[in-house]
């Protein structure tokens, strides 16, 4: 059974380093990085206490909604997608991206008190 | 007998329920109410309707007009002959004048006369039998009779059957009144009761109180007392004197003449008993003043105003019983405190004697004793521990300071003993609020203690300065000893600075600096720098990341310079500045503005970054327009052939 599950995990990352391009990976390098942000975040805010409990939330909502947006770059531009995104095409997934990281910044900083 | 004594034991028991339930009025005109009545309806009459009640409602509450030949005038002016409600205004208007005669023509005479049928409503009827009793005019009350009779059956609401037992009250007590009688009775019934407290109708206040002044004006005309119970007759008043500023004047004649029936009837007579003033009374004012009325505010002179009994609260002893109130200026008057009672509140019952009809005439009500204290025989004293060295008392006289202060350490322990009592009797006294504060003046630090009576009520307070180190944070230093006597049947509070005492605490467990215990201060303000540099020293992550990136060749070597390029990235790093100016010093508005000019530039700067690229990666991929063109090629051919 743990043979099974590690020759499948072994195959899945040699094909992630063999087949996506690495435009895909700085994006999932980055989407690594907010994903531990976030973790860290929590972690502190259950080790040390909630106060203030408004700047956590908006750390973490921060963390949490860059994820989803990049999570939804990497969609986009995938070139394997492009049946599915026929209409939007990398840069307008681009400036999407831009466009909602700004209300997203806007509100976060907002809230962070 | 012993069966004798168990029926009056039983007899007892019944009339102390029944006196425990009996209701007081808890709504009533005031003076001040009457006299806004009053104000009100000697208001100048803008009609004929307005001056009938203006008119007889002020002769109802037993007054008159201003200006009687006035009125009289304006009567004649305004009555329209042809009108029953009309003349029925000026008919009943012009008899509550005192010398006003309207001439009556035959033709009006049977014009009323011919009101008064079946097919008339009962307001009709009413209104045609009032003017012609007024006018003094004959009429035939058994045709009368028949006709309500017949229209009660057909118009068989609240109003009506009002208006019918008031006509009934203007006609011969010959006629076959018992019918239109026993109506009182269907009516009440009708009357709904809210909460024990309201009787009412529920077409409203009027309603009610026409229902009143009818039902008591044909009751007193036949001579038959009304089928109301004295709760019931007490909670007709709550609801109708309730309402203190009124709508129109119609409700407000209709609250006269309830008034004027509630205090002048034959049977019932509602009795307002109020204590003048607070019901306390003390040395300097002994009086127990009490203001015993009918519905209108007018003294009932006549009466006997008697204690059944009066008992301490507390103590349940009697004090009084059977003690009457003298009668000086139209204010019942009893000097309670001729009886020497203990400061304290007492238990009063007061029964109001004298006439027959007086309903509600027993009343509960609370009096209360208030007294001066005076502070006897306060002796302070230092004493040690081990009692070793002998203790030296100082006395100290109310309301001066003790001269030398008191020193006290970790070994002594400090006392104080005295005696509360009443200055004019000198009973001793237990107060409320018997505190001991000390203050420090220097660190603003306050203690308080209550202080405690033993047995023999004498109070005692010590204070063993080692126990008590964490009230005072083991701050050494003067304080100033008060102390607070304070009860509601206190005339004069005390607080009074005895003495002062020096603490001395053991050095080592004192606090560096006090810190004050206030709790409602605003919290300081979170520093913004503290959490940015946090941000940036505590992001574990970012190392992790610069080196994969770094691994996947992200590079800046393919940066354009062009000028739209160049400007998104400056308008891009401007917005992600302007985000941070945002949380420390601007608010909301004022970043959406900057926003909109920073955002709009960077937009246009990026579009055209963007297309750019789109343009030159289209460049490099040409395969992509091939495969469309010659798709196009294909049906392009197709077309043609």
């Amino acid at each position: 059974m743990s043979d099974s599950v590690f020759s499948v995990l072994t195959r899945f990352v040699e094909e992630y380093r063999n087949r996506t391009s690495s435009k895909l990976k700085v994006i999932d390098a980055y989407l690594l990085y907010i994903l531990l942000t976030g973790a860290f975040q929590f972690l502190y805010c259950l080790l040390v206490g909630t106060f203030p409990f408004n700047s956590f939330l908006s750390g973490f909502i921060s963390s949490v909604g860059s994820f989803i947006l990049a999570v939804c770059l990497r969609i986009q531009i995938n070139p394997q997608n492009k049946g599915e995104f026929l209409s939007v095409s990398p840069e307008r997934a681009f400036a999407d991206f831009l466009f909602a990281h700004t209300v997203l910044h806007l509100v976060v900083v907002n809230f962070i008190g | 007998s012993v069966s004798n004594q168990t029926s009056t034991i039983v007899l007892l028991v019944f009339m102390l329920a029944l006196g425990a339930q009996a209701l007081t009025p808890s709504h009533h005109l005031s003076p001040s109410d009457v006299d806004r009545l009053q104000a009100i309806l000697s208001q100048p009459f803008t009609d004929l309707k307005s001056a009938y009640f203006s008119i007889v409602g002020l002769s109802k509450l037993g007054l008159s007009v201003a200006d009687a030949n006035g009125a009289c005038s304006f009567i004649k002016a305004n009555v329209d002959s042809s009108s029953v409600e009309s003349l029925f205004y000026a008919a009943e208007a012009s008899q509550a004048l005192a010398s006003c005669e309207i001439h009556v023509s035959n033709e009006t005479r049977d014009l009323l006369h011919a009101a008064v049928s079946e097919d008339s409503t009962v307001s009709q009827i009413h209104q045609a039998v009032s003017a012609l009793s007024s006018f003094s005019l004959p009429l035939a009350s058994q045709e009368v009779v028949s006709a309500l009779k017949a229209r009660i059956s057909k118009e068989d609401n609240v109003l009506a059957i009002t208006l019918a037992l008031q006509t009934a009250s203007r006609l011969s007590q010959q006629a076959e009144l018992g019918e239109i009688l026993e109506e009182i009775e269907d009516l009440a019934a009708r009357l709904d009761d809210l909460g024990g407290v309201y009787l009412q109708f529920e077409e409203g206040l009027e309603a009610t109180a026409l229902f009143v002044s009818a039902a008591y004006a044909l009751s007193d005309h036949v001579d038959v007392e009304p089928p109301l119970k004295e709760d019931q007759v007490i909670q007709l008043v709550n609801s109708i004197f309730s309402k203190k500023s009124w709508d129109s004047l119609s409700e407000i004649f209709s609250v006269a003449s309830a008034a004027a029936a509630f205090s002048n009837n034959r049977f019932h007579k509602p009795v307002i008993v109020s204590a003048l003033g607070p019901a306390t009374v003390s040395h300097s004012q002994p009086l127990l003043q009490l203001q015993v009325t009918d519905v209108l505010c007018q003294p009932l002179s006549s009466a006997d105003v008697v204690v059944e009994s009066a008992s301490s609260v507390a103590s349940k002893a009697a004090i009084l019983s059977k003690t009457p109130f003298t009668l000086r200026d139209g204010i019942f008057e009893l000097n309670f405190m001729a009886s020497k009672p203990a400061s304290g509140y007492y238990q009063f019952s007061v029964a109001v004697k004298g006439d027959s009809r007086l309903v509600a005439n027993h009343v509960e009500l609370k009096v209360k004793v208030s007294t001066k204290v005076a502070i006897n025989n306060m002796d302070l004293s230092v004493v040690d521990k081990d009692q070793s060295i002998g203790t030296k008392t100082t006395r100290v006289e109310y309301p001066s300071k003790a001269k030398a202060s008191f020193v006290a350490d970790s070994h002594q322990n400090f006392a104080m003993t005295f005696q509360l009592v009443d200055e004019t009797t000198g009973v001793e006294l237990t107060p409320h609020q018997t505190f001991v504060r000390l203050h420090n003046q220097k660190t603003g630090q306050e203690v308080v203690f209550v202080a405690e009576p033993d047995s023999k009520n004498l109070y005692k307070f010590e204070l063993d300065t080692a126990e008590r180190k964490t009230e005072f944070d083991s701050m050494s230093g003067t304080y100033a000893l008060y102390l607070m006597v304070g009860d509601a049947t206190l005339e004069n509070p005390v607080l009074w600075n005895v003495a002062d005492l020096v603490l001395k605490f053991l050095e080592e467990e004192a606090p560096s600096t006090i810190q004050s215990k206030n709790l409602y201060v605003p919290k300081p303000e979170i520093q913004h720098e503290i959490l940015f540099s946090g941000v940036l020293e505590i992001n574990p992550p970012l190392p992790l990341f610069s080196v994969q990136w770094f691994k996947l060749g992200a590079n800046i070597s393919n940066f354009s310079l062009s000028p739209s390029s160049l400007l998104f990235h400056i308008g891009h790093a401007a917005m992600l500045g302007l985000m941070y100016v945002y949380w420390t010093h601007l608010d909301m508005f004022q970043t959406l503005k900057y926003l909109a000019i920073i955002g709009s530039l960077t937009f246009l700067a990026g579009n055209r970054m963007l297309a750019q690229k789109a343009v030159k990666r289209y460049s490099t991929h040409p395969v992509h327009i091939y495969s469309e063109v010659k798709k196009l090629n294909r049906c392009m051919s197709f077309g043609e052939k």
